[in-house]
């Protein structure tokens, strides 16, 4: 009897033990013999912020029985590119409703994804690029070969966003041309920063704000073709104005996203200028747009010292993906739909990647940004700015190493350590990061 | 009578109940085997290969042999051995909380169990001091860089006291990041060493601490010739696995540093070097320093276990002893 139930017993605990590690695997082969359909009835969005799904929410009608699955990874130290490869990686194997039908790719690793067999091509879905486009924003989505894998929904041109109150204590005027025309070169942008200095204020919140005018201005890319890392002069210029700065007190130690930056941009804020594109405003400038401790109205906008253009989110088809009418439709939905487009720029304060309605607002004196700035018609500034973006110098190492560098260089720029240390401390992380890359020999 | 004999000595003879001994733990063994023991040696293996992944293109595996660890140990120009710098960061952090976990530990144990105190509402304070461990570590941590970060409660307190300008920041100085990291971990982990020594303590026999008291020993004597002793195998239990916690320690300074451990790589502990590898799939290298992790914890633990367990086991025999022939 006691054998009996010994043995009952032991089996039992084999098949829950059995039981446990099957349940997953037999809801996948149901899921997969159930979408042997034309289109999928699932739709897998990878993302790393909740920005488009926004958008893709208000402005987007699914198809009537599919499911839109996010799946959002932050973007932080390569979280998002880790999840994305992985799943890219098992896409042959996956079942139909598993598989990644679009992703999310950022203007630091677009080419990552570009060039590899796992985003495929547009006109292979049927979607032919507008000539509304902007060239760059197609430039980035194409391969080597020339094949078109993705779109964008913005155009990012950047420019320098200041606040007018203490433009007009610094500088004795808000006009935005009187202040273009003070800080138009660098070397006018340091001579402000003094007198603003002077005035109690700081030029810049963070020691990285004017990072992305130098790095996107780069004459060679961060890895030549022999894997080593290269420093562009640029780069270089961008490590000696910050080193001035923090020297001179023109600039917080903060890094872009920290919250010290950010709360420099409330009322009781002393910083007079901010560096982005049209994003920014809605992802950034959160503080400034508070009701209460918030300044809306009391910013402008300009060209600055120096062109350049910041990030941008691309979408990008997914090769494998069971859904290729949905994305045709989601693709014209955010870059020909004139109506979506417009909804962008007024609801959204984004700047379309539609050359068309940007220069219909452009040209609209009727249109002012007052979300946030003072009515000022920021397309217009944008506008000319989109016109001479390039694309290039662009590798796919871009994100991890610009984020490493001003990791790094913070610990420099906060007087813990030396520079020596800190770019032995970069190469370091390179090499951790990104075994294939050479490093100088410190 | 007989008969009743013959039964017995069948079943005895024909069940063998340590069988089903065997098989209830089977599945334990089992699982180790698959899950832990097979791993070990598969990480071993693959530290001796190039093997990591740039993007979507997977290099190698290529057999390397033993260059993963000679690139680990090799100085960079100026004499600087990450590896080691990682694990002397590792365990100053670890020897930074223990002390205090351990002191802290013993003190609160023994009072706690005290037959002269007689503590009322012990039940409420063991709750209350093993609360810090119910937090999950990043959340702690995060409360803890919240508070301390550059525009944190603490922080805009100081400036307002008039204590430290703007410019002062507590990530900035090596001492107080660690001082962070190392009050996080007493404070996650004292309560648990402290319920785990006071269950050693109460197995102890009562009698032992009344003679001792009757033939005059004082608190501190009865503490160290008596408690300390009788308690060893329990707290070189505590000691050992705090120890291979403590070197396996990660989640506490990654999510306070957000990864970078600073200042100047002080707080980056081994374990978020072997991180800062699998970031790109880098199997090579994150297996060889996983080894080099699983040798120094085997050394240690190996220490750790001969000094103190061979130390008390001379005197407890010899008591052993001489109480036998009391009772004899």
């Amino acid at each position: 009897m006691k054998k009996l139930i010994a043995i009952v017993l032991c089996v039992l605990m084999m098949v829950s033990a059995v039981a446990c590690a099957s349940k997953p695997a037999a809801t996948e082969s149901q899921t997969g013999t159930e979408t042997k359909a034309a289109q999928g009835k699932v739709f897998n969005i990878y993302a790393w912020n909740e920005e488009f799904k926004g958008f893709f929410e208000k402005y987007y009608k699914v198809p009537e029985g599919v499911t839109v699955n996010w799946i959002i990874n932050p973007s932080d130290g390569g979280v998002y590119q880790q999840k994305l490869d992985e799943a890219l990686l098992n896409q042959a194997t996956a079942a139909d409703d598993d598989k990644v039908d679009m992703f999310l790719a950022e203007a630091d690793y677009i080419g990552k994804y570009v060039n590899s067999d796992y985003t495929m091509g547009i006109d292979k879905i049927g979607y032919k690029n507008a000539d509304t486009m902007y060239e760059y924003t197609i430039k980035a989505a194409t391969d080597d070969k020339g094949v078109c894998k993705g779109v964008s929904f913005q155009c990012c041109p950047a420019a320098v966003i200041y606040r007018k109150s203490i433009a007009k204590d610094v500088l004795g005027t808000d006009v935005p041309a009187e202040v273009q025309a003070a800080i138009d070169t660098w070397d006018k942008f340091d001579a402000v920063a003094a007198k603003a200095k002077e005035k109690g204020y700081y030029m810049t919140a963070s020691f990285a704000e004017t990072f992305r005018t130098f790095s996107n201005n780069c004459t060679m890319p961060w890895v030549d073709a022999n894997n080593n890392i290269q420093f562009d002069p640029m780069i270089t210029a961008w490590i000696d104005q910050t080193d001035k700065y923090i020297q001179n007190g023109y600039t917080l130690t903060a890094g872009v996203w920290d919250q010290e930056k950010t709360n420099e941009m409330f009322k009781t804020g002393k910083t007079m200028c901010f560096f982005g594109p049209a994003w920014y405003y809605n992802f950034c400038m959160t503080n400034a747009m508070d009701p209460e401790n918030g300044c809306v109205g009391d910013w402008s906008i300009v060209k600055g010292p120096q062109a350049y253009f910041w990030g941008g989110t691309w979408l990008l088809a997914a090769t494998g993906s069971d859904n290729t009418e949905m994305l045709k439709d989601i693709f014209e939905t955010f870059t020909i739909n004139e109506e979506v487009c417009e909804n962008l720029v007024k609801n959204e304060n984004q700047y379309p990647n539609n050359t068309k309605i940007a220069e219909k607002f452009a040209n609209d004196p009727t249109y002012g940004n007052t979300a946030i700035l003072d009515g000022q018609n920021d397309i217009a500034v944008f506008a000319e700015l989109a016109k001479d973006i390039k694309w290039e110098n662009h590798t796919n190492y871009d994100q991890l190493l610009n984020e490493g560098l001003q990791n790094k260089l913070q610990e420099y720029f906060k007087g813990n350590v030396d520079k020596d240390t800190a770019m032995k401390n970069f190469y370091n992380y390179v090499k951790e990061t990104y075994a294939n890359l050479n490093v100088p020999q410190a | 009578m007989e008969k009743k004999s013959r039964t017995v000595k069948r079943r005895r003879s024909g069940v063998s109940y340590a069988k089903w001994g065997y098989i209830f733990i089977a599945p334990f063994f089992l699982a180790y085997f698959f899950f832990t023991l097979v791993p070990q040696f598969l990480t071993i293996y693959n530290s001796l290969f190039e093997n990591y992944r740039v993007g979507l293109t997977q290099v190698g595996p290529n057999w390397v042999g033993l260059d993963n660890y000679v690139a680990l140990f090799t100085p960079e120009a100026d004499g600087l051995v990450r590896i080691l710098k990682y694990s002397s960061n590792t365990a100053i952090l670890w020897v930074l909380g223990a002390v205090p976990q351990f002191v802290i530990a013993l003190l609160l144990a023994v009072i706690f169990t005290s037959y002269r105190l007689n503590i009322k509402g012990q039940g409420f304070f063991k709750t209350v001091i093993y609360m810090p461990n119910l937090i999950m570590a990043a959340a702690f941590s995060m409360l803890f860089y919240t508070l301390f970060s550059n525009v944190g409660p603490i922080q805009i307190m100081l400036e307002n006291a008039g204590i430290v300008d703007h410019s002062f920041d507590f990530f900035s100085f090596r001492i107080t990041v660690r001082g962070m990291i190392a009050l996080m971990n007493f404070l996650m982990w004292f309560g648990n060493t402290t319920i785990v020594l006071m269950a050693g303590i109460m197995g102890i026999d009562q009698s032992l601490f009344e003679s001792a008291t009757i033939d005059g020993a004082n608190t501190i004597q009865v503490f160290f010739r008596i408690t300390m002793p009788l308690l060893m195998p329990i707290f070189v239990y505590c000691l050992i696995t705090a120890m291979i916690g403590g070197i396996q320690m990660f989640d506490v300074p990654q999510v306070l540093t957000n990864g970078r451990g600073e200042p100047n790589e002080m707080t980056r502990t081994l374990v978020m070097y072997l991180n800062g590898y699998l970031r790109n799939k880098n199997y090579g290298m994150a297996g060889a320093i996983s080894v080099i992790i699983f040798v120094i914890t085997g050394i240690l633990g190996g220490i750790v276990y001969k000094m103190l367990s061979a130390q008390y086991k001379e005197p407890k025999r010899h008591r052993d002893r001489g109480k036998g022939g009391n009772v004899q």
